[in-house]
């Protein structure tokens, strides 16, 4: 690193020393040439000179410089453009993801006290979230089972199992395979609305869906 | 921890001081009876019996700690000291000096003296037991140990007290077991019969549920979601080892253990629907005893092992139903109200406490294990639920919740002189009594 910035260090002197010593020296030469673009190249093409040479060289060092460094930038702007394109994919791909999910997310369904039979309403709503799990044969999904905060933990997990082994049996009825659904209760453990009255309770007694996207 | 406590005991030296007198051991007075009065007991301060270190406070602490312990029986009415007639710089703590007379003026039927004398760190205790009526010693212990051993000599002669009086021990030495549930997890916790050493089991960041105490008390049974599902796990309390016992799909709840300790009862899923099996703990072998597609939950043994009762809604309402112990002849218990769950079968048998809904309320009852004849016992506003027997079948303990406060309480088993174990903001639920730990 050192080295590098030493040798750096040179060029850039000698290329000072030659440009002041061109500009001051030779007028005349630099007046005629003036198709030059730069005052390096005139160096380069007028004088074959010991200090030419070395000034020769260290242009040769820049020229060398500039192309790697845009070549660097090709590259660079290369692999922005293709860091774009899968970033546009992925975005792509969740939305898709994103969409399905959309496609496979049952809304909750819900029951009377103490009871887990499912209701028309409570039909309705599977009925139509069935087929998108018949579309996207990968996605899993867990059925879980919640009860108002009435009664017994222990009878309110049994009640809990229960509505979801009820909502997973109508989703199997639908053709869904058996083992893409597995039910949970949470029983009176884990309510939405942590009120003490009817609508509460009623908001709590439910089957909720928890979509699970296969593994990559 | 249980090992500690049983070497520090046996490292108590006991010396009985007299010869028992006969009335030892004799039950005195039926206390399950409905019209039981409590023991009227006066405790004296304890007197030097000799020079010793500094121990002012000495004389009051015993008296007062060993009131504290008979009180919480709730079997005593302890007499206040400054009603006491005796002059207890001139009088001993011996029979011979004792003025009997002047303790039955003052309404005493039993009357406890004692002594202590202390070398460095030694301690030795007398305590004697009085029937003031007749005027007779009923127990008498000295004890030899350490002055960090009083603690544990006052509650040693609280059980001989108990033991002299009721028929039975205390119940000093056993602990509750209950789910303590804050906003985003249950653990189990463990507390004295006297509300002391409250003690966290579980720290799983998730919801434990229901603990069923092994009846030896070294192990414990619980239901974790720890792993996302509810399943079945023991604890060691001795090694703090835990193991997944079971781990079928669905739900996996304990029930009573047998009193070997070889087999527990379960509420699992295993065969599409739950229903209750008889686990062998050692091979964890399954014995179906329900197929009804119900739900039926919360099974729990008879003392003579020989039938389960449960709950079941196979007639549409939780009620309790009994069956035999290999799930044989089903027979429906209660018919009252429309809520019944939670049955605690007493260890003495013939009665099964159990928790059901009162004007949406739920409050505490007992009925005959033959059936018939349901007692409310809990009349107080909020829930009182999951009731759990003491091993002498004395005592219930249960949870209270409602007005944004939630406790253990504990109370006779006539439904009097409830007290509060344990009190939190947080949920305090699901009690579970220990049989004696040592």
């Amino acid at each position: 690193m050192k080295r590098n910035l030493f040798w750096v260090g040179l060029i850039a002197l000698i290329l000072c020393l030659s440009v002041t010593f061109l500009t001051g020296c030779a007028k005349k030469a630099a007046v005629k040439s003036d198709t030059a673009t730069t005052q390096e190249q005139k160096a380069v093409t007028k004088a074959p000179s010991a200090d030419d040479q070395a000034a020769a060289a260290a242009a040769a060092a820049a020229r060398e410089k500039a192309l790697r460094e845009q070549a660097l930038r090709e590259k660079a702007e290369k692999e922005a453009a293709a860091k774009a394109a899968a970033e546009k994919a992925k975005k792509e791909a969740a939305a898709k993801a994103k969409a399905i999910l959309k496609e496979l997310q049952i809304p909750d369904i819900h029951f009377d006290y103490d009871k887990y039979n499912l209701k028309p309403e409570a039909q309705a709503i599977l009925k139509a979230g069935a087929p998108a799990y018949l579309k996207y044969v990968d996605y899993k999904l867990v059925v879980e089972g919640h009860c108002d905060e009435r009664g017994t933990v222990e009878y309110n997990l049994a009640l809990g199992q229960k509505r979801a082994d009820e909502a997973a049996k109508y989703l199997a009825d639908m053709g869904i395979q058996k083992d893409r659904i597995k039910t949970i209760s949470y029983g009176k453990e884990m309510p939405l609305d942590k009120a003490s009255n009817e609508a509460a309770w009623a908001k709590n007694r439910r089957a909720h869906f928890v979509i699970f996207p296969p593994v990559k | 921890m249980q090992i500690l406590v049983r070497l520090a005991i046996s490292g108590l030296f006991l010396l009985l001081l007299f010869s028992n007198s006969p009335a030892y051991g004799k039950v005195y007075i039926d206390i399950d009876s409905p019209s039981f009065q409590k023991f009227p007991i006066a405790i004296t301060e304890f007197k030097p019996l000799g020079p010793g270190a500094a121990t002012a406070d000495f004389p009051v602490w015993f008296a007062d700690t060993l009131s504290r312990n008979l009180l919480i029986t709730g079997y005593f009415n302890i007499l206040d000291r400054r009603a006491f007639l005796e002059d207890p710089i001139r009088a001993g703590i011996t029979g011979e000096g004792t003025r009997f007379a002047d303790w039955v003026t003052i309404g005493a039927e039993y009357l406890i003296k004692g002594g202590f004398q202390t070398d460095g760190r030694q301690l030795i205790t007398e305590f004697r037991l009085f029937d003031v009526v007749k005027g007779e010693l009923i127990v008498g212990k000295r004890y030899t140990g350490t002055t960090d051993d009083k603690n544990r000599m006052v509650v040693q002669f609280a059980n001989e007290v108990l033991q002299a009086l009721t028929g039975e021990p205390g119940l000093f030495d056993t602990r509750i077991a209950f789910v303590r549930k804050t906003i985003s997890a249950a653990d189990i916790y463990t507390i004295n019969f006297d509300g002391s050493d409250l003690r966290r089991i579980t720290n799983y960041n998730s919801l434990t549920l229901s603990p069923r105490w092994s009846p030896d008390g070294r192990q414990l049974a619980f239901t974790s979601y720890k792993d996302g599902k509810p399943d079945i796990y023991l604890r060691d309390l001795a090694s703090e080892k835990t193991e997944k016992i079971i781990s079928y799909p669905g739900l996996n709840l304990p029930g009573s253990w047998s009193r070997d300790g070889a087999r527990l009862l379960v509420t699992v899923s295993r065969d599409g629907n739950q229903e209750i099996y008889d686990m062998t703990v050692a091979n964890r072998l399954l014995q179906r005893l329900t197929r009804e597609f119900s739900i039926d939950v919360s099974p729990v043994r008879s003392p003579d092992e020989r039938r389960i009762a449960f709950v079941s809604n196979r007639n549409g309402s939780p009620q309790i139903y009994v069956m035999d112990a290999d799930g044989a002849n089903v027979r429906r218990l209660t018919f009252e109200g429309n809520y019944n769950t939670s049955p605690a079968w007493s260890p003495k048998g013939k009665m099964i406490a159990y928790e059901g809904s009162v004007n949406g309320r739920f409050q505490i009852f007992v009925i005959s294990e033959e059936g018939g004849n349901p007692q409310q016992l809990t009349f107080a506003g909020g829930d009182h639920e999951s009731p759990t027997w003491s091993p002498d079948g004395r005592y219930l303990a249960y949870s209270v919740r409602g007005f944004g406060r939630s406790r253990i309480e504990i109370m006779n088993a006539n439904g009097q002189n409830s007290r509060v174990l344990h009190e939190g903001n947080d949920g305090c639920l699901s009690p579970f009594w220990s049989s004696h730990l040592r």
